[in-house]
């Protein structure tokens, strides 16, 4: 991977140097002992950097050892809200062809009521690549891909309601108050970036899926691990630039005398060791000015990168435009890349018009993703990242009000790719309908389990005692899919 | 069962598809779960899969739990023996062969098995799945001996208060035994500047003001310590900071939370009634009375009942609640959830799907308890007495009765319009496929075709499209007709003042809310087999609690036996009424009885849960560290002896909160200074879990913010009332489409304390959420505490933190004009309760020189300093 092309483009910012330190807390007996002080706590050593990538000693975020040697460093989720019809995309189901207009089963209960009769894909599916997979016509890109996704085809959930079938998805509960699996990630590995937050989340230009920012909350956990919000325009984090009138040097004014008052605080109070983590966080702040901005700034990408994710489309730019994002922070050091393809109001939700709705909602992301996955393979950091993808359920194999579908949490697909995951697979089966995962069913807990082990952590493992118990992401379930840990 | 649940199929049904013929059977016999699988079950597998044991993390009580499988996948596939690991593993097709090291089934069973799993692996002729000797086993389950010997279970006593040389105070005389035991020696009080501030933002949650400072200054007098602390606990804003911290006990919260996130637009009278609580020092088993039973109490008053909202203070999804009956069974596991957790310091939810793993608390306890709770209905509450409720009713009722009939005639004329514009609509918005269906004769219609028809029954047309397709005479009479309605209208009485509180009666008859009457889903109901109605009305026969039964694994699909109310068995002494019959039988009677035995002197958790809670904030570290759980999975007390002194100290003190900050706030303890080192003291205990210094603590989000307000002077001190909504960026709200924020432009209408802002489940006020404002869907704990870089963006850069430091700089500038000297010398003594040291000054000096004012009070918010209480 490469890490260090982009340090020139970053705007050259430090809190303080061993010099100035000195100097600012006033030389002396007092100055030397804090200097000696915080030298012990590995803080002058930050000072030394003018990158954004030097570590800053004290950052709740320095990486944390993996359980075992990991296979990706970083993950980027794309979360398809609303819900992706899996027999609409990847799942082929010629059954619902041959008894298109029969009911499906006398007990069927849909979340909208009223289960209409089997209804086939509106889409044309062919077999692509070496492997052989079904795609249908509206992912013509993925379709090209295929050999270096493995499907998972038995994906199911305990809800239809969407927010609590995605805090499932993220969460592995359907309630509210549980970190996501963002969080988790970062609280296991910490980042590999000083200047950036360590799980980003973009949601759809549109708006942030049903249930908002809990689906990336750090729930029980400490604020810290929460997933920070990234706009893909202007400043990419609220209050991330001083307001208006305030120029740079008056800042570093202020933050200069900030920094002296606090050195005369640490001298006097010798016992409390947060008050060098609260420093830090300065330091982290100030660098995160710059070099934010610089991580989501892709004028520098070269034309044909930028026609890889389709940023000369409207249809595919703003999609396209976060999966580059994307990879430029998984680049840097970020841990953790959520993006969401749908927001309120323009989301795969297809109740009424499964054609239209599916058909302009892959158009959007299809070649995107496809150029994420090339662009990270050409790179070098697709055995290195981790890709997934999945809405928070599937949809039902029969109509809904003649054209559309409803809920289906029964089955649903996902798929990975990169972490040396083996392409053109897929794995377990729904039923000849879509109506069930039959096959080597697999939950969003063993999801999280084999998510957590391609980076190298064991799901049981990885724990946050909490209330006096030692919490997990999987709670006491979670299986490896064994084709993919394979 | 007295009632009949339909059982939502997509949850559970396996693929039964009609037109998809499966093998099915064995031959001309049924195999049946229970003549046939249950005996190979309970002789061969559920020895290592079942109650006792679940290997491989496999659980075969259950279909669904079979179905689920363990760490080797699913065990059971309905319909396929082939695919399912339980048949190849008994029948020998995959290693290991089953059951492992006993008698292997015989080849009859092998195709009983194989032909039960191919007809869909029914578990019983109910649907409804009891292992007897599982569930038996579960209810008849008993604690293991020595249970009660657990420390927590005992009743607390008060043993004798240490000797010391030192100190005369008890608790410094246990802390002080402690501290010598280990050989530590203490740090010295802190100046009387630093306990000032400390008394203040721990009592009130502000930092004092100069004239405070002052009158603190002139009281040299012997006593004065003591005289402030009375001061403190007399003030109103004591009741806004201490009962915020029970707020987070009650996971309170403005709004539903889920998709909806809807308002609550009267839950702030509950916050207002906890703050009244504190202020009143309202005795905490009064207080918890009242909370969860205040409709029950012999004399109930709107307070009372108001108080009730705590029960439901948590998160709802209050949407098509209706067509998803299970989701009643995760908000009674919210309420014992926090009953156990933020009350009684046990996490009695863990025994919801078994009995709990490390504590000795029965899942039949948890069944108990959920009897006791289990009349519980969240309603709205008109405040007003019973004549005038009457009144008010009538007034509705007669209004409703005078709009009926015409109504009807409107919905006359309008029937034969309406028909034919759906019509029309249907042919617009439907395809093909449906319109045939729908035009076809029924006789005629198909299955297929019978499911297409009812796709259309949704379509409304608007009321636009209908007022235009009437014809002119027609529409004179409905607007004649609507006029008359809206005149009747305008006669409706105004709404009263309403509480959202809870009281007992029957769920299953509860109205449709918001969702149920649109797209309902009436296979989904409960539909209960007796007539019944959602409120008992006074004068009626006693009302009956409906049944609750003790689920299998939490599943509400599998019902063992009908549950009595109960307790924590561990944790019960003697024999306590689970029922205290109420006069008037509006109520049952349960909750009451729950509350007595929470508030029971012969309850040994709830004395301690909350006096550690109460040292917790006073001294930084519960004296057992996780305050909402003294299981042996929480952290052993530090001090356990001072512990039991103070929990009884509490109770003989009436359960007087206040009496409690009196007596810890007078200690030496409590006025140690927090700026002491000692090398040999740091290497034995350098957690300073003995306490040889006071323990800094972070503000908590709501103290950081009103004390950047209280700086600048633009705090409203006003209490009480609907909460207010301080700016967010519009581009944040704008992601959010559901949920309400009122948003307000930065200014004083919202300089309230943080109290009173509105807390929205689905989008926290930013400023809270960066500071550890803690997830307001669980009861809380301590509050976590973090130091990342948001927090240094938010006081660098937010608008409204610069604009209390302008606002600060202006009043600076006021109080000393053009004395700059001056100027930095209040600005300390306002920001941080002391003159700056010289160096100090210096900086500061030489910061407003080379920028403003308002550069130096921007940066006194962001001092490390500012941000404690030390």
């Amino acid at each position: 991977m490469s890490k260090h092309d982009h340090n020139h483009h970053c705007r050259t910012r430090t809190f303080w140097s061993r010099r100035d330190f000195l100097f600012q807390s006033g030389g002396g007996i007092a100055g030397i002992a804090l200097a000696d002080l915080l030298n012990r706590q590995g803080l002058l050593a930050a000072a030394q950097s003018d990158t954004c990538e030097a570590p800053i000693p004290g950052n709740p975020f320095a990486p944390q050892p993996s359980h075992f040697e990991p296979r990706a460093k970083a993950v980027i989720s794309l979360f398809m809200a609303g819900g992706v019809s899996h027999v609409d995309s990847f799942d082929y189901k010629p059954a619902l062809q041959d008894y298109a207009g029969q009911p499906l089963a006398e007990s069927v209960v849909v979340r909208q009521g009223h289960p209409g009769p089997l209804m086939p894909s509106p889409f044309e599916f062919q077999r692509h690549g070496e492997s052989g997979m079904y795609v249908s016509e509206i992912f013509p890109h993925m379709a090209k891909k295929v050999d270096e996704v493995a499907f998972i085809k038995s994906l199911y959930g305990r809800s239809n309601d969407h927010v609590q079938a995605t805090y499932e998805m993220q969460t592995g509960q359907i309630r509210m108050g549980f970190p996501s699996v963002g969080s988790w990630v970062t609280y296991g590995l910490g980042s590999e970036s000083s200047s950036l937050p360590a799980y980003v989340v973009m949601a759809d230009p549109r708006g942030t899926p049903k249930g908002g920012p809990p689906i990336w909350s750090a729930g029980f956990m400490p604020a810290m691990y929460q997933g920070t919000l990234f706009r893909s325009a202007g400043d990419p984090i609220v209050d991330l630039q001083p307001p208006v009138g305030m120029t740079e040097v008056q800042q570093r004014g202020r933050l200069d005398a900030l920094a002296s008052l606090n050195q005369m605080d640490i001298a006097q109070n010798p016992g409390n060791s947060e008050l060098a983590a609260l420093i830090s966080s300065y330091e982290l702040a100030y660098r995160m000015q710059g070099c934010a901005p610089e991580a989501i700034d892709i004028s520098a990408e070269s034309e044909a990168t930028k026609k890889l994710y389709g940023l000369d489309d409207p249809l595919t730019e703003p999609f396209g435009r976060q999966c580059l994002m994307a990879r430029r922070l998984v680049e840097r050091g970020v841990r953790f890349v959520q993006l969401f393809s749908g927001g309120q109001g323009a989301d795969w939700d297809a109740h009424s018009n499964l054609d239209e709705n599916h058909r302009v909602r892959a158009a959007e992301m299809d070649l995107p993703v496809a150029g994420l996955l090339t662009d990270l393979k050409s790179r070098g950091m697709l055995d290195s990242t981790l890709v997934t993808w999945h809405g928070e359920f599937g949809r039902m194999p029969i109509s809904q009000r003649g054209v559309g579908r409803d809920h289906n949490p029964g089955a649903m697909t996902g798929w990975m790719a990169g972490a040396g995951v083996q392409g053109g697979q897929e794995i377990g089966a729904s039923d000849d309908f879509g109506y069930k995962a039959v096959e080597q069913r697999i939950s969003p807990h063993d999801l999280h389990a084999t998510m957590l082990h391609l980076l190298g952590m064991d799901h049981t493992q990885l724990t946050y005692r909490y209330n006096g118990r030692d919490m997990r992401l999987t709670d006491v379930h979670g299986t490896l899919i064994p084709q993919i840990v394979a | 069962m007295a009632f009949v649940i339909v059982r939502n199929a997509l949850v559970i049904a396996g693929v039964h598809v009609a037109c998809f013929a499966l093998p099915v059977g064995a031959g001309a016999q049924t195999v049946t779960f229970t003549d046939h699988i249950r005996p190979i079950m309970e002789r061969s597998c559920w020895n290592c899969h079942g109650e006792a044991a679940q290997l491989s993390n496999l659980d075969l009580r259950t279909r669904e739990s079979a179905m689920e499988g363990g760490t080797r996948g699913p065990a059971i596939v309905p319909g396929q023996a082939e695919d399912s690991r339980f048949y190849r593993a008994v029948a020998g097709l995959d290693d290991p062969l089953m059951p492992m090291g006993g008698n292997p089934l015989t080849e009859t069973e092998i195709a009983s098995v194989r032909a039960w799993i191919n007809d869909g692996a029914h578990w019983d002729a109910a649907g409804v799945t009891t292992a007897a000797d599982a569930l038996s086993a579960l209810e008849s389950s008993e604690l293991p001996p020595g249970a009660r010997d657990y420390w927590a279970f005992r009743l607390p006593e008060q043993g004798p208060v240490p000797t010391s040389e030192t100190y005369e105070h008890p608790v410094d005389r246990f802390l002080d035994s402690a501290r010598r035991d280990a050989g530590i020696s203490e740090a010295p009080r802190a100046d009387r500047l630093t306990l000032l501030r400390r008394a203040y933002l721990d009592l009130t949650g502000l930092p004092p003001t100069l004239a405070q400072t002052d009158e603190f200054l002139a009281d040299t007098e012997r006593g004065a310590w003591e005289r402030l602390i009375d001061r403190l606990l007399d003030s109103p804003q004591y009741g806004v900071r201490w009962g915020r911290h029970w707020l987070d006990v009650a996971r309170y919260a403005d709004s539903t939370g889920f998709e909806m996130d809807y308002r609550r637009a009267n839950a702030w009278r509950y916050r207002d009634y906890v703050i009244n609580a504190f202020n009143q020092d309202k005795p905490y088993n009064q207080f918890l009375r009242e909370q969860i039973a205040g409709d029950e109490l012999d004399h109930t008053t709107d307070e009372t009942r108001i108080a009730t909202g705590f029960l439901r203070a948590g998160p709802r999804v209050n949407y098509r609640e209706k067509d998803t009956p299970d989701r009643r069974y995760d908000y009674l596991d919210d309420v014992l959830a926090t009953l156990g957790r933020g009350v009684l310091g046990m996490t009695v939810h863990c025994a919801r799907c078994h009995d709990h793993k490390f504590d000795p608390i029965l899942q039949k306890d948890y069944y108990s308890l959920q009897a006791s709770i289990f009349g519980y209905v969240e309603i709205d509450w008109p405040l007003l007495d019973r004549v005038e409720l009457a009144e008010y009713r009538a007034a509705n009722a007669k209004v409703d009765s005078l709009q009926q009939p015409l109504e009807e005639k409107v919905a006359a004329i309008e029937g034969p319009y309406r028909e034919r514009l759906q019509l029309e609509m249907i042919r617009e918005r439907f395809p093909e496929n449906v319109l045939r269906a729908v035009m076809k004769p029924e006789e005629e219609r198909t299955a297929g075709d019978r499911l297409l028809v009812t796709q259309v029954l949704s379509v409304n047309p608007p009321r636009d499209a209908l007022r235009a397709a009437l014809t002119s005479d027609d529409r004179d009479m409905v607007e004649a007709l609507n006029a008359q309605i809206a005149a009747l209208e305008a006669e409706r009485p105004p709404e009263p003042a309403m509480a959202e509180i809870v009281t007992d009666g029957d769920y299953r008859f509860a109205p449709d809310g918001p969702g149920d009457n649109v797209i309902g889903c009436p296979e989904c109901r409960i539909l209960p087999e007796e007539p019944g109605t959602f409120l008992h009305e006074e004068g009626w026969p006693a009302y009956e609690t409906p049944p609750n039964y003790l689920l299998i694994s939490g599943d509400p699909q599998s019902p063992g036996s009908q549950m009595s109310p109960g307790f924590l068995t561990v944790a019960t002494n003697g024999d306590p009424p689970t029922v205290i019959p109420r006069p008037d039988g509006r109520t049952s009677g349960r909750r009451l009885a729950l509350a007595e035995w929470i508030t029971s002197r012969d309850n040994p958790l709830t004395a301690r849960v909350i006096v550690n809670r109460i040292w917790h904030h006073h001294l930084g570290r519960g004296i057992v560290r996780t305050l909402d759980n003294l299981g042996t999975m929480g952290d052993a007390p530090t001090h356990p002896e001072l512990l039991d002194w103070l929990a009884v100290e509490f109770m003989d003190r009436g359960w007087s909160i206040k009496e409690m900050h009196r007596l810890l706030m007078t200690s030496e303890a409590y006025r140690m200074t927090a700026s002491y080192d000692d090398d040999a003291s740091s290497a034995v205990d350098p957690e300073n879990q003995l306490l040889w210094r006071y323990r800094p603590q972070r503000l908590e989000a709501e103290v950081l913010r009103d004390s950047i307000m209280a700086s600048s002077e633009a705090l409203d001190l006003t209490l009480s009332g609907p909460p207010v909504f301080p700016f967010i960026p519009e581009r944040i709200l704008a992601s959010q489409k559901n949920g309400v924020w009122d948003n307000q432009p930065d200014g004083p209408a919202v300089w309230r304390r943080s109290a009173y802002v509105y807390r929205r489940r689905a989008l926290s006020y930013p400023f809270f959420e960066t500071f550890d404002l803690p997830d307001q869907n669980q009861t809380a704990g301590a509050r976590n505490v973090s130091s990342v870089a948001t927090q240094a963006l938010t006081l660098l850069n937010n608008e409204s933190v610069l604009r209390q430091a302008e606002l600060f700089a202006e009043r600076l500038a006021a109080l000393a004009p053009g004395d700059l000297a001056r100027q930095v010398d209040l600005a300390y003594r306002i920001a941080l309760t002391r003159s700056p040291r010289p160096e100090e000054a210096q900086v500061a000096r030489a910061l407003v020189t080379d920028q403003s004012l308002e550069a130096l009070t921007h940066i006194l918010f962001n001092l490390n300093e500012f941000r404690y209480m030390r």
